[in-house]
């Protein structure tokens, strides 16, 4: 079997397991050893034998399962783990780290493990407080025939080479960054409110400086968090021809911008809707072989993922050359399914129309297939990419295919917002949910059955009070209606305020309990002057 | 064709290499755990044709997670995975249910055997 794909994973999960090795025996020498711990140890030596020997790197594999019998005789308690244990094991864990860098270098160094490996197996506690006086103590050793894991690193000066380049951070350590990074952000907002009213210029400088490098900062931060869209990429070829072959369909699939970096969080949020998203394109989107041939089309449909950075965006496509999807059918089967009134479906454009598919319920697949039958439905891609704070649209065309678009910020932390305000209260509207801001003249407005609408883009949407829906008073008093364009369900719908406050950055913060488990609230932020918003989950505020 | 299988095991590494032997061989896995307490939520949630299991693992170790998961489902096909010189607990997890033994380090060849015949069982 051809152990090369998994190299680089043997090297970083290895590292991993000899970091805990060892933080855990200081740990368990200092503090008398929790049984946790101990088993912890056993674990990692445990895991660290079995890579190793699937790798075929015998020796490591060797010095750890010595290190693992060493340890499983401290569980047993024939041992107790006294200090003589833990040099020995901090030395087998530093010649573990010099043989695992020789395989990451792949240098083919000969390293004597056989000396270390004796006195692992033959350790005995030293006897009395003399100890090393004991002249047949084999912990002791004699200095000379023992080589330490430095005297083996000769004629590598340069190891710590590469080393010194990178380092390892718990990934708790980049969220505790970049919250901190957030909370300076929202006390820069703060400071400015205070210079605005002092009216002071130095004051105003020292801000504005301040600003500037926060900006660094975050970016900084930012960049950090950062890994390649490759990680998660990578793994979909597999997933598309699997299931092609299973379904009897040929699938040319294309990668692209697998370089692009983006937030883990995110990165990891998006495994599943695009799963879902290739495997619906696979088995919904392409028509078999015979059909292809009928509609003149290459035998072969072709796939497409591909990942693109925007401003401080990313967006993220699949699209297909299939069949693509017919609105008119879609619009049938939601009125028929009742999940949209016969008069809301006539004025549905072909956009929203797409947009149904992502409404809970609503499947138009004729049969439940075993791959779409099972997990998410795309109303869980579209519910799982706003919680990362994206959005996703849809575009299709009858018979040549169907584009699907997510767009995701860079970070999941700090947002991009509008502030409204609604009556006395002020909201935040996540500026990827809003398409666009009017300010409408009240003559535009017309009216449509009950409903008032207005033109927006050749269609014409519907006037909804946001005040309305969250049942505050309303007070749009004004000439000009201040509303901004969102979806609603599919739908595109002018969402009226009372006031545009601004756009700003703010750092999101989870609600807890009551507040979490209402719809229609996506956290809360402190503002510069103080002042708490709320964010509003538009897609699910009503 | 297209059995399900659920891969257990602490070690990313060692999930990759199983999922490189099984896909290759046209399983389909559903998912993966970190742990038996994962391993056990999984279960519930994918019903997976084959489980493999790891013994040694953290939180709760794989022959907790057997026990539990044939309490679920008395029926379920779990495959523990073991290294050598375990044969205390591979008694252990025999008394418990499992249905075979791949030891590690993985074979290739073993592990499509074992999983083949289990899953025609």
């Amino acid at each position: 079997m051809d152990m090369s794909p998994y190299r680089d994973l043997f090297i970083s999960e290895s590292r991993e397991h000899l970091r805990a090795v060892s933080e855990l025996i200081v740990k368990v020498e200092q503090e008398a050893g929790s049984r946790k711990d101990m088993d912890a140890l056993f674990r990692a030596a445990h895991s660290l034998k079995g890579m190793a020997a699937s790798m075929g790197y015998g020796e490591i594999a060797e010095l750890s399962h010595r290190i693992e019998d060493l340890m499983d005789r401290v569980r047993k308690e024939e041992l107790v783990f006294d200090a003589g244990i833990a040099d020995l094991l901090l030395e087998g864990a530093d010649l573990l780290e010099v043989m695992i860098t020789d395989v990451a270098n792949e240098v083919q160094a000969v390293r004597d493990i056989g000396d270390l490996v004796q006195r692992l197996v033959a350790y005995r506690p030293a006897t009395g407080t003399a100890g090393t006086a004991d002249g047949g103590d084999v912990a002791g050793g004699a200095p000379s025939d023992r080589q330490s894991p430095a005297d083996l690193l000769h004629g590598e000066p340069d190891r710590h080479g590469d080393a010194s380049q990178t380092v390892r951070v718990r990934t708790e350590v980049l969220d505790h960054l970049i919250n901190i990074t957030g909370e300076l952000i929202t006390n820069k907002h703060r400071l400015m409110t205070v210079g605005k009213e002092l009216a002071s210029q130095p004051l105003d400088e020292a801000t504005v400086e301040l600003s500037r490098l926060l900006r660094d900062l975050h970016t900084e931060v930012l960049l950090v968090r950062l890994i390649p869209f490759s990680t998660i990429a990578d793994r979909f070829p597999r997933v598309v021809r699997d299931l092609a072959k299973k379904v009897g369909k040929e699938v040319v699939f294309e990668v692209d911008g697998k370089g692009i970096e983006l937030d883990r969080g995110i990165l990891e949020g998006l495994s599943d809707p695009l799963t879902h998203i290739l495997r619906n394109a696979v088995d919904h989107g392409l028509e078999l072989p015979d059909e292809r041939r009928a509609c003149g089309k290459p035998l072969h449909g072709r796939i497409r993922l591909a990942a693109r950075r925007e401003k401080d965006q990313v967006v993220v496509v699949v699209e297909d050359d299939g069949r693509g999807m017919d609105p008119a059918l879609l619009i049938a089967s939601a009125i028929e399914k009742r999940l949209v009134s016969p008069e809301a479906g006539r004025l549905m454009s072909a956009r929203e129309a797409f947009m149904l598919t992502c409404i809970p319920g609503f499947s138009t697949a004729r049969e439940v297939t075993d791959v779409s039958g099972r997990g998410v439905g795309m109303d869980a891609v579209r519910s799982t990419i706003q919680t990362l704070g994206g959005n996703l649209t849809i575009e299709s065309e009858l018979g040549k295919g169907s584009r699907f678009i997510l767009r995701l910020p860079l970070t999941i932390a700090i947002i991009n917002v509008l502030l409204v305000r609604l009556a006395r209260v002020a909201l935040a509207i996540p500026i990827t949910s809003v398409q666009r801001t009017v300010e409408l003249r009240r003559d535009l407005i017309y009216s449509r059955g009950k409903q008032k609408v207005f033109d927006f883009d050749g269609e014409a949407l519907p006037l909804l009070s946001l005040n309305r829906i969250l049942g505050l008073p309303h007070s749009h008093a004004g000439e000009l209606l201040p509303l901004f364009v969102s979806e609603l369900k599919g739908r595109r719908v002018g969402l009226v305020v009372d006031e545009f406050i601004g756009q700003q950055e703010i750092f999101v913060k989870p609600l807890g309990r009551p507040l979490a488990s209402m719809k229609g609230l996506g956290g809360g932020a402190v503002l510069g002057n103080g002042e708490v918003v709320f964010i509003l989950d538009v897609a699910n505020v009503l | 064709m297209g059995l399900t299988v659920l891969l257990v095991d602490d070690s990313l590494f060692m999930r990759n290499m199983l999922r490189g032997i099984l896909e290759g061989e046209g399983y389909e896995i559903v998912a993966e755990a970190v742990d038996g307490m994962d391993a056990v939520r999984k279960y519930r949630e994918f019903r997976p044709d084959v489980t493999t299991m790891d013994i040694v693992m953290p939180v709760k170790n794989g022959i907790e997670a057997l026990r539990e998961i044939r309490i679920l489902d008395a029926k379920a096909c779990v495959v523990m995975c073991s290294a050598v010189g375990q044969e205390s607990l591979v008694n252990a997890a025999h008394e418990a249910g499992a249905c075979d033994f791949i030891i590690k380090p993985f074979n290739p060849e073993r592990v499509r055997e074992v999983i083949k015949r289990v899953a025609g069982a």
